[in-house]
């Protein structure tokens, strides 16, 4: 291919409607041809831990029985007045802009798509668990049926035919919205607007820029939490390894 | 909401990305690693005192590296696909670069064997160069890659290299040492001096980390919080033990001091890479740890330490390795 640009008058007559064209463009409509760039917003408020997103992940990409790619985290707070109350933390991939599993694949499997969504290629995956261990979220594990590094996709199946996620679509009080974040016209981008500076990401501290945000999460619920886990009541693995 | 009491009433605590497998190899590449360059003084330098315990270091190495690539392949949970490692490399990855420092490191060792065992000496020299780069490589890469691990707070510390290595050293004298009493010598003064040097390297380094940790340094502070439950008395004992070999490598004994110091190599990878998974990112559900009768778990352990038996009795079998007169 010549590198040169062709400088002849009729390839510049040829191309001056493009120019033009571009020119009467209004700007929101530049902005579109940026492309999507997926995000979720959960509002914990709205959430009522029915584990019915963890169901619908679960069923929507025939997980194996044990594995989870979102679960709602469910807490009992007491005050120091005595009361005690229920809080929650819906819990997924992050889909961080600076994502920790992608530089540590040795192979090159985990990457992120120009719409935000950060994926592993399943033909490439050795299921070294070197993605595992760098997340900072918990939000990846091994795949016990498939021996491959499992983790949220925003359900990218969907989404690139028009569809909202599993867990979004059978979210009984509508605590995720999911969206694109690069158009100022959609749901998410209003209600980010309208929540400025009263939304939260999970340990910002690791430098992440995760891509979920949380309204109404409580400071002590974003990270490790030093509380008691009422493990008798608790689902644990009882096997290992694929 | 200014809280006093959180319970995380549901939850779950992810299962171990690294098994037992991984401690397996660690362990094994560590002992190694070290033991080849035990073998450097006796049979490259021909320093005196050294030569007796050489070959037997070069034996420990040999069962080690050999036993170790087989553990790390059992470790991937899609073992069969290991030729990606070289089809698709991402050199910005520590464990990319280990794909190749370990053939590297292995190719080197047994071509180190093959000039020893023919006394070729211009071989030797070059060979030992090879395994000798490829040992620094391997050491520096397995410290490396869990070194960076920034969402582990045990694991993310410069000192987990210095301390893999020290206990590594420790498990190299020690199996060498084993090597020498089963072969039926009593010769304990360099190896057991050599067990003093690494075991009190070992103090120094878990010195230098508590250190760190009373004195605040984030993620040191934060890793020491989330030390729980049996793994405070497994880091004690770990502590103990170190102790214990230092006092038995006082006297003229070979292999009590060794096993002693073998345990301590094993219990410190355990700790590290066990300890550190069971501690949970998000949440306060930990991961409950429990050996079960299968391949991920107590009979990987049992199979390796089979596979390292296998290798010792084919080497013994075919090599006479006490022979000093040809170190």
């Amino acid at each position: 291919m010549n590198a040169h640009p062709d400088l002849s008058r009729r390839a510049f007559l040829g191309r001056l409607p493009v120019v033009t064209a571009g020119l009467a463009v209004p700007v929101a409509a530049v902005a579109e041809t940026k492309g999507p760039h997926w995000a979720m917003l959960v509002d914990t408020r709205r959430c009522i831990a029915c584990q019915a997103c963890t169901i619908g992940c679960a069923v929507e990409n025939a997980l194996p029985e044990g594995d989870f790619r979102t679960v709602v985290a469910t807490y009992a707070v007491r005050t120091p007045e005595g009361q005690t109350g229920l809080s929650v933390l819906p819990r997924l991939c992050n889909h961080c802009e600076e994502p920790p599993c992608i530089p540590v694949c040795p192979v090159g499997a985990t990457y992120k798509r120009a719409d935000g969504v950060v994926l592993v290629n399943g033909d490439r995956c050795v299921g070294c668990a070197y993605c595992v261990q760098a997340c900072p979220y918990d939000a990846r594990f091994i795949n016990h049926k498939t021996g491959k590094a499992d983790k949220c996709t925003f359900c990218s199946h969907r989404i690139e035919t028009g569809l909202l996620p599993a867990c979004v679509e059978t979210c009984v009080g509508g605590a995720r919205i999911f969206g694109d974040i690069n158009d100022p016209e959609t749901e998410i981008s209003k209600r980010l607007k309208a929540a400025e500076g009263r939304t939260r990401v999970l340990k910002p501290e690791a430098g992440t820029q995760p891509r979920v945000f949380y309204i109404g999460l409580e400071d002590q619920l974003a990270g490790r939490v030093a509380g008691a886990s009422a493990t008798e009541m608790m689902w644990r693995p009882s096997h290992t390894g694929a | 909401m200014n809280t006093t009491a959180i319970t995380e009433v549901l939850g779950f605590a992810r299962e171990p990305g690294w098994l037992p497998w991984a401690v397996q190899y660690f362990f094994l590449i560590g002992i190694s690693t070290m033991a080849f360059f035990l073998s450097l003084p006796g049979l490259l330098w021909q320093r005196a005192g050294w030569q007796d315990l050489a070959r037997h270091a070069l034996l420990a190495a040999l069962v080690c590296g050999l036993a170790a690539p087989v553990a790390l392949l059992a470790d991937l949970h899609q073992p069969g696909r290991f030729l990606n490692f070289y089809l698709h490399t991402n050199f910005g990855s520590w464990m990319g670069w280990g794909a190749y420092f370990i053939p590297l490191y292995v190719v080197g060792l047994l071509a180190y064997t093959w000039s020893v065992l023919r006394a070729n000496r211009a071989g030797l020299v070059f060979a030992a160069l090879v395994a000798g780069v490829g040992a620094v490589l391997v050491l520096v890469y397995t410290g490396m890659e869990t070194m960076i691990v920034a969402a582990r707070p045990l694991w993310h510390s410069f000192l987990i290299p210095v301390f893999f290595a020290a206990t590594a050293l420790a498990g190299a004298f020690g199996m060498t040492a084993m090597f020498e009493a089963l072969a039926g010598r009593r010769e304990a003064k360099v190896l057991n001096g050599g067990l003093h040097f690494s075991q009190w390297a070992v103090l120094l380094v878990i010195a230098a980390w508590l250190v760190m940790a009373l004195g605040g340094a984030a993620p040191y502070r934060e890793a020491l919080a989330t030390i729980h439950g049996g793994w405070v008395a497994a880091w004690i004992w770990f502590i103990v033990s170190v102790a214990v070999t230092l006092w038995l490598a006082r006297g003229a004994s070979l292999l009590i001091p060794a096993l002693f110091a073998l345990h301590g190599a094993w219990l410190a990878r355990w700790l590290v890479f066990m300890g550190g998974q069971s501690v949970p990112k998000l949440g306060s559900t930990h991961t409950a740890q429990t050996l079960s009768l299968t391949p991920d778990s107590l009979l990987g352990i049992i199979g390796t330490a089979g596979l390292c038996l296998f290798i010792y009795i084919v080497l013994t079998s075919l090599v006479r390795w006490d022979d000093s007169a040809h170190a």
